[in-house]
């Protein structure tokens, strides 16, 4: 049985976009900074970063891609409120194999950070514990008020069935 | 006073970057799960985590992008930019876990008025290998 049926390959192509609600802001990157226990000047001093050539403190080069500042809706069963494309896969666990992100420029708190996804490719591959396994490969852009694309972040997850067959 | 950034041309194939260590508490899931707007179960709800078959609560697997590029930044210095970040996840980090990483430089390259500088890293918890990441960093010349 063919995990990557008809009604699933339509999803490829998809695109759904998230704007932004606010500036990413001061209090973002500090809380960023602090919950990952990076101390780094650039993050929490505008003289410091000014100094190093700056206009002003700048993110760590993960936040952008990591935040789900965008979300603007009620949690769901597991606790979600970003992104998701709620695939029609039965009876699979999810995991993550990998990200690829590219970073264009510093981004700054006063960037205004909107999200496009796409969902790129689904491929059916076999899998080490048998049967086969779905690789679902969507690229995120995350473009500021200008137009401005500050990062790309292309990730790769794997839908695994509960019962290999 | 603001540090230096190293140049490139300091810098050549096969030089190690510092090591280093990064635990993570349940205290640690919750913060990064919050500074991130993740509200995933999976982050901070055991009793969740176990009815999917896991140990314990997971660290979101991208929280290894900050545990990787912070000490390649706090090595090279403030002018230093991550333009290029490949995180390839080979197992799960949990609570209580910590992930010890060391890398070293690959590649040197110029491009335009710049120099990239990549950098492979491995990241282990133990034993198991939990990530690998490759990292190209641009450095003023």
């Amino acid at each position: 049985m063919t995990l990557l049926t008809d009604e699933l390959q339509a999803w490829i192509g998809r695109e759904v976009t998230y704007e932004a609600h606010e500036e990413l802001g001061r209090a973002s990157i500090r809380y960023f900074a602090l919950a990952t226990r990076d101390d780094n000047p650039l993050y929490l001093d505008d003289a410091y970063a000014r100094a190093a050539g700056y206009p002003s403190v700048i993110a760590p080069p993960t936040l952008v891609c990591e935040t789900c500042q965008y979300a603007h809706r009620p949690p769901d069963e597991s606790g979600c409120i970003g992104h998701e494309w709620r695939l029609p896969i039965a009876a699979c666990g999810l995991i993550r194999a990998g990200n690829d992100y590219e970073f264009f420029r510093p981004v700054l708190p006063t960037d205004r950070v909107s999200v496009i996804w796409k969902l790129e490719d689904i491929t059916e591959r076999p899998s080490s514990r048998g049967g086969t396994q779905l690789f679902v490969t969507s690229a995120a852009r995350y473009v500021n008020q200008d137009g401005e694309t500050l990062a790309v972040n292309r990730e790769v997850v794997v839908y695994q069935p509960l019962v290999p067959g | 006073m603001i540090r230096p950034t190293i140049r490139a041309a300091s810098l050549k194939v096969t030089d190690p970057m510092p090591t280093f260590h990064r635990s993570f508490t349940s205290v640690d899931l919750m913060a990064y799960g919050a500074a991130t707007w993740d509200w995933h179960r999976l982050h901070y709800d055991l009793d969740y985590a176990r009815s999917v078959k896991l140990a314990n609560v997971v660290v979101d697997g991208q929280a290894l992008g900050a545990v990787c590029t912070k000490p390649l930044l706090d090595w090279l210095g403030p002018r230093a930019f991550i333009q290029k970040l490949t995180l390839k996840y080979r197992a799960m980090v949990f609570a209580g876990d910590t992930v010890r990483g060391e890398g070293e430089i690959s590649a040197i390259h110029a491009e335009g008025d710049h120099d990239v500088v990549s950098v492979a890293q491995h990241l282990s918890v133990g034993d198991r290998l939990v990530a690998e990441a490759r990292v190209e960093v641009r450095l003023p010349r």
